[in-house]
């Protein structure tokens, strides 16, 4: 076993290290990495950043993450902001928090509580994510989507108005999908087989195939139907 | 030459496959990145792919997705060059009809029923052979297209190549450029294929197998 031999990495306090390939990856504290780092399992509390690429085939990180590259991770449970420069990819994706990316977010399942900013294409097989403020994705493709408001909905309108980032959103130019269940988005189009469109959506175009539901609460200014 | 397109939708119509095995078939890699083509139409945004190959992929996908998990099949599509190992004699390409017998006539030696021949040679008498059966090549041009490949080839060091077949006033010759290339031709100038190593690759590698 090739694994066995890697060397592990602790650390604790205020560090700078290299970057390297490692087993276990256990770093507490603040700390900066520079150059790529590729480990069997990634545990990070504290603030981190990190210049490079990373990847771990499991990856739990606490805290304040900020990557300057890809990120790629098997399973990887995130309480905290992460605010990446590159793409993530990955199998599962557990959030607590804030995930932000530049590029592509391409998961099997992400599943979870805050706010996703994602550049690019965000594509998934599973999503289910509950609204804690404003998200955005450049286009979303999945199999399933289910977004849901978990945030207090009367700080969301009391703040919304001033400050926008309080407002409970998730803003894209394009949904596409074969389960679409959406609250409180606002998208210039949505393309799916079974499309609902819940409360607080606000959609330019809504094309389906198999069935659409529209809550009164919701606006949609076209709706389409496709295919057989 | 521009190639055919087909938009997102129509892709789904036809093939009867859902946006979600689409965007799944993507993150898998098994349909390249390149082949999401953006436009903009009077709807806003939409995604397009080149007709031939996407409708040849998710064939190729459907068919093979039950014996194999996506995971492997990517494996299996996106091999590096350097990677196929496949050597077979003339006889065994005769045998399994990968190329015709009239071309393996042409190019083999008669003495050379015996004679391995390593992938790259197998795709270039493949690449001939194709043409030819499609009749878009004369023997003679036939002769010529398989020097080039055999001369040219090995320069692009596994890089993607694509090959341009243009003909004008009669007279006939081949262009090799680096994939992605876009060339422009004189009014006159008539493209009669364009073939990709990646497109001529898949479809031999589809023949093996």
């Amino acid at each position: 076993m090739e694994k066995k031999e890697l060397p592990d990495l602790q650390m604790d306090g205020v560090n700078t290290a290299a970057g390297g390939k490692y087993n276990k990856v256990n770093i507490n504290g603040v700390s900066k990495i520079n150059g790529a780092l590729s480990a069997h399992t990634y545990k990070c509390d504290g603030v981190m950043k990190m210049n490079g690429d990373l990847a771990a085939e499991e990856m739990e990180i606490n805290g304040n993450f900020r990557l300057k590259g890809n990120l790629q991770a098997g399973v990887m449970k995130l309480n905290g902001v992460l605010t990446g420069d590159g793409n993530l990819r990955g199998e599962r994706c557990e959030l607590d928090g804030m995930l932000k990316l530049k590029g592509n977010c391409e998961v099997e399942e992400l599943i979870g509580e805050g706010v996703f900013t994602v550049g690019g294409l965000l594509s998934a097989g599973r999503i289910e994510f509950g609204l804690h403020g404003l998200a955005e994705a450049g286009e979303i493709g999945v199999e399933s989507l289910i977004i849901r408001k978990t945030g207090s909905a009367a700080w969301g309108r009391l703040l919304g108005g001033i400050i926008p980032k309080f407002k409970l959103e998730l803003r894209a130019n394009l949904i596409e999908g074969d389960y679409i269940d959406l609250e409180y988005t606002t998208a210039d189009v949505v393309r799916g087989g079974t499309v609902i469109i819940g409360e607080g959506c606000s959609i330019g175009r809504v094309e389906y195939r198999t069935g659409l539901t529209v809550h009164p609460g919701a606006r949609v200014e076209k709706e389409e139907k496709n295919g057989a | 030459m521009e190639e055919e397109l087909i938009s997102k939708k129509d892709l789904l119509d036809e093939t009867g496959i859902s946006y979600g095995q689409l965007y799944r078939w993507k993150r898998k890699q098994l349909i390249p990145e390149e082949w999401f083509i953006r436009k903009s139409t009077f709807t806003g945004q939409e995604t397009f792919f080149p007709r031939e190959r996407i409708l040849g992929r998710v064939q190729h996908i459907l068919q093979k997705k039950d014996d194999l998990s996506l995971d492997e099949l990517a494996g299996k599509l996106s091999e590096p060059l350097s990677q196929h190992q496949v050597i077979l004699t003339v006889a065994q390409l005769r045998e399994r009809n990968i190329v015709s017998n009239s071309s393996l006539e042409r190019f083999g030696r008669p003495d050379s029923e015996g004679m391995q021949l390593t992938f790259e040679q197998i795709l270039n008498l493949f690449t001939v052979d194709l043409l030819l059966s499609k009749g878009e090549l004369n023997l003679e041009e036939a002769d010529r297209l398989y020097l080039t490949l055999g001369v040219h080839t090995p320069g692009f060091a596994g890089k993607n190549w694509e090959l341009f077949f243009v003909r004008k006033m009669g007279v006939s010759f081949y262009l090799m450029a680096l994939s992605g290339a876009e060339l422009a031709f004189d009014e006159g100038v008539r493209v009669v294929s364009r073939l990709s190593l990646a497109d001529l690759t898949e479809q031999l590698k589809v023949r093996l197998s």
